[in-house]
């Protein structure tokens, strides 16, 4: 892209461009509103990437650091969220490539199939049926938890990403420089993970 | 369909598809066929639903408060960081 076609590009004008515009005008006084905006965000993010509190504390340090020394150069050419969901996510990935887990599992649709004749269902089960609000208490929300940091990283951040923080599948490819074909296996893999992981739980109760 | 028939190629290729048919990304065609199936597929259709029941579970992940001791610490490294960008 040539210099003038990125000026002749339209900016996208999110709830965040007259903040950042006033940022990047010399109003630095009002960077603060900028993270009291999305501290809570990405502490969240961070805690579901991370695992650890000390460690989501540090995504969020880093990346509102990063935003800091890079905010002059963002072109509105997508939501300011995206970008910085961006800059999150690539500190996490950092974070994890510094530690010292093993190297991360890959899922295959193969291992959600039915094993045996005896594994096919007949019948919707309950969980599956029952009013959310009937079976939502603290014990399951704590496993939804459970369940969401026992996925392999690059499986978690696309599901964290797409049903937890709501971006499209779009955003989800731009966010992580993926394609949008590989956002959707991974998602359905990690949904499927997580669908074996709770049916575990309810078959156990 | 009953359970003994289930091992079957285009159950094996729906289910692929199972999520992106949640998020409404799938073409008219493949939709119909996708509830056509399920409708007469047992298996298919728990298989959609717990599926669906999870997307749903997910979604009500709870986000924890930010510790306020942090939120003060990342006010103070704000409050102390030079008063332009570095260039």
């Amino acid at each position: 892209m040539t210099a003038r076609e990125r000026t002749n590009r339209k900016k996208i004008k999110d709830k965040d461009f007259e903040l950042i515009q006033a940022i990047n005008s010399g109003q630095f006084d009002r960077f603060p509103d900028l993270v009291k905006r999305y501290e809570h965000k990405l502490y969240n993010f961070g805690l579901r990437m991370c695992r650890d509190a000390a460690d989501a504390e540090d995504t969020v340090q880093e990346t509102f650091l990063n935003v800091f020394k890079y905010l002059k150069d963002f072109r509105y050419e997508t939501k300011f969220k995206n970008w910085l969901y961006r800059l999150a996510a690539s500190t996490c990935i950092k974070k994890r490539r510094k530690s010292k887990f093993a190297p991360e599992r890959e899922l295959s649709l193969d291992e959600f199939l039915p094993q045996d004749q005896a594994e096919i269902p007949d019948q919707v089960p309950r969980w599956a049926l029952m009013p959310l609000d009937k079976l939502l208490n603290d014990e399951l929300l704590d496993k939804i938890n459970a369940a969401i940091f026992s996925l392999p990283e690059k499986y978690r951040l696309v599901i964290v990403l797409r049903d937890i923080e709501g971006f499209s599948t779009a955003e989800t490819a731009q966010i992580l420089n993926l394609s949008d074909a590989n956002v959707k296996v991974r998602l359905h893999r990690a949904r499927l993970f997580l669908r074996d992981k709770l049916k575990g739980y309810f078959e156990n109760e | 369909m009953n359970k003994d028939e289930h091992e079957h190629e285009h159950c094996l290729e729906l289910f692929e598809k199972l999520s992106e048919y949640l998020d409404n990304e799938l073409d008219e065609v493949t939709c119909k066929d996708i509830e056509k199936h399920i409708k007469e597929c047992v298996p298919c259709f728990v298989c959609l639903q717990t599926l669906k029941r999870t997307v749903d579970l997910c979604k009500q992940s709870e986000s924890k408060p930010v510790p306020k001791d942090f939120s003060k610490k990342l006010k103070k490294i704000i409050q102390e960081m030079p008063k332009s960008p570095p260039a």
